[in-house]
């Protein structure tokens, strides 16, 4: 017979090389394919923390369960088990680790929350428009419409996103950005791109039957270029829709 | 006449009657000039053929006489408890809560595999680039599939194996209202039904979830569903009543609270917020139909409306709604393990007590649905704050679950194989559900297929799960007949495999962006999802298994003994399946049932089996 502190020392190394080489393997998961921004970056630092201290909580009930599965088969016997109700260290254990976990988890989201969405001050800014089912953007310091996003590298963007319709959602996922674009109220998010480049973005909220083909580009360039393209760019924004007829089951009355 | 009596066909009768003078009615009134449109003649007609079937199944027969002061047909209420024995009490209005019991059992697993269609229509839309239903359809299939699945998440449990076994569980003989049991069965095949023809009417594409504006824009199979979640609703609601009254005023003596079983534990909490959270859904769903039917303006922004407070309502219910769903699934393993554990369940208190909390917590932490949405900004605080905190309680359920596995007498027979599976899948679910309620991993988390993978692991994990460990364990006490072993357990490694293979690679979609919600990808997808499509369709053949070992077994499958498992709760006192009104005389509860490993106790005394 195995004593009951074999079983759970056996289980406890068990969990422990299981934990080490799980969080060992999962450090050097990233969140989003291509980073590009602070933003992004920041997100991509919680990610690697959950996924590492999820290993230890993941394999300590695998290996909990595993190692019953193995050693307390019952093998034919009519016998019961021992008649444990409760153990008090073991509660007691259970549910300080599992609390302070999610105080410091919380802690830890609150202080990325406020790097990422915190009120700043901004270099640019941009008005972003949804409407089904295409993007169009606004440059109100420069006083002209495009139908790419151009912005900035290095520099923190202010993004002010509104809709016409229903509601979209702004997404481009190598900024780690996404904000609702909600038709009555005015939202915002802001961004640093760290890297130059082109980058796609999409809607993110099901928004009709053209929600699928709804993307955007995002260009980001040097201040410099950036100043060349906007100068080029046209004064009027494109055209309203309005001229196709309501959707159909539309019962608003007018 | 046998057409004018209360029955089935009475019902459609009623209910055709219904759409010809609602329906009929508003457009004669249209031919002639009023100014009437398509979802007031819907919803007028709706209405009244809901109200001529539930009249011609026969559900007011006894209430209208007792209410105008006429003397009640007591033998014909007696003889709405049915025979035993007799099948056609089955397609009745009939108030014995075994018999509405396998009433919602048998719906909701029509209904699963229902809904588990139109999964394979999206698996099969999916499976490549490119478009095979259309843009339109897709939103109308993914958002149906949606729809059915969270009814038979929210009915099946409570509504099947609750009505079956609370009052037998607590030793009684049925529920405190029988006819109001009888009722909440009977609202609800025609707004189902109404669902699945929603694409005759155009179908809907928002989801379950209707968001305005767009909900406002969508079809008439749009506002079909809204009519029909109200009703499912109301239903729940009149079903909570009945399950609190039950379990508050009507348990054997000597069954305290503290010596209730688990399951009917979880039971009492999950009706608790059925009550409380379902007004406010309805409400809101109402709110949603009266701007598209009568042309108020609360969500219409163009009109001072605001589309954020829907979201705040909607989810004001359907976060609690995730518990309505998964704490009967929670009970029923937590049920099934001290059984096949042989041991008694660990921490029973805290157990109960992280029911209660859960029940309490859930209802302070729906925004998280809303991280991205634009609500208000101080707000992502506490609310991030409350989800986290919620999987302190949670974790109870695998403290318990893992403290009466370990160092137990384990017999692997097909209910516990699905408690595993249970412990595995609720356990991805949980931990994947951290990283969408911390804020920073949410914001680029949301509105992919991560998402759609980790509610799956949830409910299919906590709900689901925990419907096929009751169904097994408990089939014997339902049909009297053992299923087959070996069906069982080919039932749940093909399931388990193919759930897996299809939800797990949907995490890795959504960490490389892939859209939930989505007719179509970009060619780097196509792997992947080919792989899943494959596996979802494994999960519908797994599931036929099951269909067939039920119908065979319960037809023809060896009779079952009173207690085959060696259980303590109450039910096993019955024969199987227990006589008309359970028990000839009320048993005395004298401890909690889960007393394994002490030989020569009991839980109770009493109740034998007739």
């Amino acid at each position: 017979m195995t004593s009951p502190r074999r079983h759970l020392l056996i289980a406890a190394a068990a969990w422990a090389v299981l934990s080490i080489v799980g969080a060992v393997l999962v450090a050097g998961l990233q969140i989003i394919p291509v980073i590009a921004s602070r933003e992004a970056d920041i997100e991509n630092s919680a990610f690697v923390l959950l996924s590492v201290l999820s290993v230890p909580v993941l394999m300590f009930v695998v290996v909990g369960l595993g190692y019953s599965a193995l050693r307390f088969r019952a093998n034919g016997d009519e016998e019961d088990g021992p008649p444990i109700h409760a153990h008090r260290v073991v509660q007691g254990v259970w549910l300080g680790v599992s609390f302070l976990l999610v105080i410091g988890l919380f802690g830890y989201g609150a202080m990325g929350l406020v790097d990422i969405r915190g009120a700043q001050s901004a270099d640019f800014q941009v008005l972003v428009h949804g409407e089904q089912w295409k993007w169009s953007f606004e440059y109100p310091d420069a006083g002209v419409f495009s139908k790419e996003l151009h912005i900035p590298v290095g520099e923190r963007v202010h993004l002010v996103i509104s809709s016409e319709d229903v509601i979209h959602s702004f997404w481009v996922p190598a900024f780690g950005i996404k904000q609702d674009a909600v038709p009555g109220r005015e939202t915002q998010i802001y961004v640093t791109a760290t890297t130059a480049g082109t980058y796609p973005g999409l809607c993110a909220e099901l928004c009709g039957s053209g929600h699928t083909g709804m993307h955007l580009t995002v260009v980001v360039s040097e201040r410099a270029d950036l100043e060349a393209w906007l100068s080029e760019q046209p004064n009027k924004p494109p055209p309203p829709k309005g001229s196709e007829p309501p959707p159909s089951g539309s019962e608003a009355p007018q | 006449m046998s057409i004018l009596k209360p029955g089935l066909l009475r019902a459609v009768l009623g209910a055709a009657a219904g759409v010809l003078i609602g329906a009929g009615g508003l457009t004669l009134a249209r031919g002639s000039g009023m100014d009437i449109r398509d979802g007031q003649i819907l919803a007028l007609g709706y209405l009244l053929a809901l109200l001529g079937f539930v009249v011609g199944i026969g559900a007011f027969r006894f209430w209208l006489p007792w209410a105008i002061g006429r003397p009640v047909d007591t033998t014909a209420e007696h003889a709405a408890h049915g025979t035993a024995g007799d099948w056609r009490r089955y397609f009745r209005f009939t108030t014995d809560h075994k018999v509405i019991g396998v009433q919602y059992l048998v719906s909701a697993f029509l209904l699963f595999l229902t809904a588990g269609t139109f999964a394979m229509l999206m698996r099969y839309e999916l499976a490549q680039p490119g478009l095979v239903l259309g843009k339109e359809g897709y939103n109308t299939v993914m958002s149906t599939h949606g729809a059915m699945m969270i009814t038979v998440a929210l009915i099946s449990i409570i509504g099947g194996l609750g009505n079956f076994l609370v009052p037998i569980m607590i030793g009684t003989r049925d529920m405190a209202f029988p006819k109001t049991n009888a009722l909440s069965y009977w609202l609800l095949p025609l707004p189902i039904l109404l669902v699945a023809i929603n694409p005759l009417l155009g179908g809907f594409d928002t989801g379950w979830t209707a968001y305005p504006p767009l909900s406002q824009q969508a079809n008439l199979g749009q506002q079909a569903y809204l009519m029909a979640f109200v009703t499912v609703g109301i239903s729940s609601i009149l079903s909570a009543i009945n399950f609190l009254v039950t379990v508050f005023r009507m348990r054997a003596p000597g069954m305290s609270l503290m010596r209730m079983p688990i399951f009917v534990w979880s039971l009492t909490v999950t009706a608790t917020l059925a009550l409380v959270a379902t007004s406010v859904v309805a409400g809101a769903f109402t709110m949603l139909l009266f701007d598209r039917v009568l042309g108020t303006s609360f969500f219409r922004p163009s009109r001072g409306g605001d589309v954020i407070l829907f979201q705040h309502l909607f989810w004001f219910y359907s976060h609690p709604a995730v518990y309505i769903m998964g704490l009967p699934g929670l009970g029923a393993i937590l049920e099934v393990v001290p059984v096949f554990a042989r041991k008694p369940l660990f921490a029973y208190p805290l157990a109960v007590l992280s029911f209660i909390t859960i029940g309490v917590l859930s209802f302070m932490v729906w925004a998280h649905h809303m991280f991205v949405s634009g609500m208000a900004e101080f707000f992502h605080i506490p609310i991030m704050l409350t989800t986290e905190l919620i999987s302190v309680p949670t974790g109870i359920v695998f403290l318990s679950a893992l403290g009466t596995i370990w160092m137990g007498k384990l017999h692997f027979k097909t209910p516990m194989l699905w408690v595993f599976g249970f412990i595995w899948a609720f356990l991805i679910g949980g931990i994947t559900g951290v990283y969408l309620a911390d804020v920073p991993t949410d914001i680029t988390l949301s509105d992919t297929y991560f998402v759609v993978a980790h509610f799956h692991y949830t409910i299919v994990g906590g709900t689901i799960y925990g419907l096929f460990a009751g169904s097994y364990y408990w089939f014997p006490k339902i049909t009297g007949r053992m299923y087959s072993e070996r069906l069982g357990k080919l039932h749940f490694w093909w399931f388990t495999l193919a759930f897996n293979a299809t939800f797990l690679p949907m995490f890795w979609l959504g960490i490389e962006g892939m859209r939930r919600r989505v007719a179509d990808y970009p060619p780097e997808f196509a792997g992947l999802n080919l792989w899943v499509s494959i596996a979802a369709f494994n999960i519908f053949l797994s599931v036929a298994v099951f269909v067939f070992n039920m119908i065979w077994s319960w037809a023809r499958g060896p009779r079952a003994a009173a207690n085959p498992w060696r259980a303590q709760t109450l039910e096993w006192r019955c024969s199987s399946p227990p006589p008309v009104e359970n028990f000839e005389d009320i048993p005395t509860v004298t401890d909690t049932p889960y007393q394994y490993g002490t030989p020569g106790t009991a839980a109770a005394e009493g109740g034998a089996a007739s």
